[in-house]
């Protein structure tokens, strides 16, 4: 698996990729990551976050307009919520769940089926980490979540919701997941360490 | 930005004042480490690593005039920077307040505890050795006064004295040290409504209501800075002293072994 | 300069530090090294030593440096008071400082995929905190490697050194003593995916002939440079990667 970094010719033919450009017929890595040939896929060791149709993104709303709400989604772009649409009424300073409509032509991410979120903790990850601590097939946080009780939301933009539970085990194991995301045996460490803190309780 | 930073804020409080701090006691310093010369085009430096606190000094000496009132001894001059490139909330720009009062702090330990042997830094009538300490924040994670202090005085104590001869100020070539006749060391304290903690992280010095720095050496206090709107008690105060001059042994002791080594 | 003043740089087909005239300094660079920043790297080349930071991209602020249509580079280049082996610096940009944060921003304005980030900024940090010549070119250098790990998408990963003429000898990376009496400068940046010339000042005399010299020499150099900033960038994985083989 090599690592390739930006500039890297990866493909000698045109292929749209994310996180990838064309130029004269053949494709280059954009960003620092690994190139799977077989799946055709660069993915980023350290990626920013572009967000698709259907996506579920954690935010903050920061401010009230006329119609619609603007949502802090520590990203390069704001969130947005139309008034009309949204279920209860928000505040500045809530914190909601959503799906991503799309990226609109200013570059702000239409927002849709909102769902306010009460209490709990938000912690930022790196957009990029995010799939290792869902984990293939929900694998790692399901492990996460009967492992500390807590109830915990993934945001894709890299936000994540942790409310009851043993908060600080499961930022603890979020971050390590982050540090260690592209290892082997990952899943098992944090198995180990999530039964190593329930002997100590 | 307010909102995304008052809900990070309102978990941390509770957790606090609960009783609980991640990963450590409420009066135990994070990891520190300090290497000394770091920067050896200065006559003296350090880099201190507390925490993700990440603090360069350098020390450098130039010729100067002394002040009036003190015709035969030389001048301090502190100062610190909080580079943008340590937090998003530092912005360019000259020093803020906030930069000013770390570096006033820092100095006023310093020159309490005659650190530096001012009189030694007299060369002629008029002319006198001007030592100046630039403290750098080079990633912040709360806790500035505590590194910045560590960092300066480890620099001062294996700082290169330079030669002043003929007019000119020779850099290099065998060199004397700079006389340092004492060590000092901070201690400082976040307030978070009613629990009181050494070392607060970034986190926690964003919901800090009141920040004390106590400078001392082995025998007295020799510095203290009450910072932010909160408040004290008197006996909250005489408490933290008391730690102080504990906790200090450590602290000097990490300067002592960078001697001996 | 009176050249009978100058001290010989050239000593028995040797430079002074005792390189040969294609050798570089020795280079190390370490990235990810700052925490709170989306990106950076911190380089040691030769004596100077140089923190790179990067944080964005973000909204732009104030609004009217804003562009509704792609991201603004703003980069800010600056020496520490106690980098130099002489006196004491004064703080904040001077002119020098400001003008090479210009030429900067613009190598990096070439490469950054700004138009997928509009009405962002993204902020480049240089810090020198030794200095011994060329640090313009560590600086770029560093600057790239932090703008790789902030996952910024860029075109290229661009590399800067400093080539020079001493007497009559074309010479990579001048040292300070080198720079300052040299009897040419050439600072040059350089895309290496295209061999395009992102950055280059020049200061001193030069015939065309030795002028093509130069660039010869410098993307010759840039192999080195490449691989030390390549190096830099997968070493925390194969680190990480090894620990829990």
């Amino acid at each position: 698996m090599e690592i390739v970094v930006p500039g890297d010719m990866i493909l000698d033919k045109p292929i749209h990729m994310e996180n990838t450009f064309i130029e004269e017929n053949k494709t280059y890595a954009a960003v620092l990551g690994i190139f799977d040939k077989e799946k055709k896929v660069l993915i980023p060791l350290e990626g920013l976050w572009y967000p698709k149709h259907g996506e579920l993104v954690v935010g903050i709303i920061i401010e009230e307009r006329l119609n619609s709400y603007i949502v802090d989604l520590n990203a390069p772009y704001k969130g947005i919520l139309v008034a009309k649409y949204v279920r209860d009424k928000l505040s500045v300073g809530d914190i909601v769940e959503a799906r991503v409509k799309e990226l609109d032509e200013t570059k702000t991410v239409v927002l849709m089926r909102e769902r306010k979120l009460y209490g709990g903790k938000i912690i930022d990850v790196k957009p990029s980490k995010v799939p290792r601590i869902i984990g293939r097939n929900n694998t790692m946080i399901k492990q996460l979540t009967e492992g500390t009780k807590s109830t915990i939301i993934v945001g894709m933009n890299g936000r994540i919701w942790i409310k009851g539970g043993d908060v600080a085990l499961t930022t603890e194991a979020i971050l390590r997941i982050q540090e260690e995301a592209h290892t082997s045996g990952l899943t098992d460490r944090i198995r180990e360490m999530l039964e190593k803190s329930k002997k100590a309780a | 930005m307010q909102s995304v930073n008052s809900i990070k804020s309102t978990y941390i409080k509770e957790l606090l004042n609960n009783g609980v701090r991640s990963g450590r006691g409420f009066f135990e310093y994070r990891k520190i480490s300090v290497v000394r010369d770091i920067i050896p085009n200065a006559e003296g430096s350090a880099q201190v690593d507390l925490g993700a606190t990440k603090v360069l000094v350098g020390v450098k000496l130039d010729i100067g005039e002394p002040m009036p009132d003190k015709p035969n001894e030389g001048n301090i001059i502190t100062s610190a920077e909080l580079l943008p490139l340590a937090s998003a909330d530092f912005d360019i720009g000259p020093p803020s307040p906030e930069a000013i009062e770390l570096a006033r702090v820092v100095d006023r330990g310093i020159r309490a505890a005659n650190l530096i042997d001012t009189s030694s830094l007299f060369i002629e009538d008029g002319k006198v050795w001007s030592v100046f300490i630039d403290i750098y924040i080079m990633n912040y994670d709360g806790n500035l006064f505590d590194a910045s202090t560590l960092a300066s005085v480890a620099a001062l104590t294996n700082t290169r004295m330079p030669k002043y001869e003929n007019g000119n100020v020779i850099r290099e070539g065998k060199l004397g040290k700079l006389k340092v006749n004492n060590i000092v060391t901070s201690c400082t304290y976040a307030k978070v409504g009613k629990t009181i903690m050494l070392d607060p992280d970034g986190d926690e010095e964003s919901v800090m209501d009141a920040r004390l720095t106590i400078a001392n050496d082995e025998t007295y206090i020799r510095a203290m800075q009450k910072g932010l709107s909160g408040s004290f008690k008197e006996h909250e105060i005489n408490n933290l002293i008391e730690r102080s001059f504990e906790k200090s042994k450590d602290l000097r002791s990490i300067i002592n072994k960078l001697n001996s080594d | 300069m009176d050249s009978q003043e100058k001290p010989k740089l050239i000593v028995d087909g040797k430079r002074l530090d005792g390189r040969g005239f294609d050798e570089l300094r020795p280079i190390k660079i370490e990235a990810g090294v700052l925490k709170n920043a989306d990106g950076s790297a911190y380089l040691e080349w030769g004596k100077n030593k140089i923190f790179a930071a990067v944080y964005g991209p973000r909204e732009a602020l104030p609004k009217h440096t804003a562009d509704p249509e792609k991201a603004v580079i703003k980069c800010r280049y600056s020496m520490a008071p106690f980098s130099s082996l002489e006196e004491h610096g004064r703080s904040g940009p001077n002119r020098r400082a400001i003008e090479i944060s210009k030429v900067t921003k613009e190598v990096f304005e070439n490469v950054i995929m700004v138009e997928n980030f509009p009405g962002t900024e993204i902020n480049i940090f240089i810090e020198v905190v030794q200095s011994d010549g060329g640090t313009r070119a560590a600086g770029i250098t560093a600057a790239a490697v932090a703008l790789a790990t902030s996952g910024i998408p860029m075109r290229d990963l661009p590399y800067a050194v400093s080539a020079g003429k001493i007497g009559d000898q074309i010479v990579i990376d001048l040292n300070k003593i080198e720079d300052n009496y040299s009897d040419a400068d050439v600072p040059v940046a350089v895309s290496p995916r295209t061999g395009e010339i992102l950055l280059l000042q020049m200061d001193g005399s030069l015939t065309k002939d030795e002028f093509k010299e130069v660039i010869a020499k410098v993307k010759k150099a840039g192999q080195i440079i490449s691989k030390a900033q390549r190096d830099a960038l997968k070493a925390p994985y194969e680190r990480i990667s090894s620990k829990y083989k």
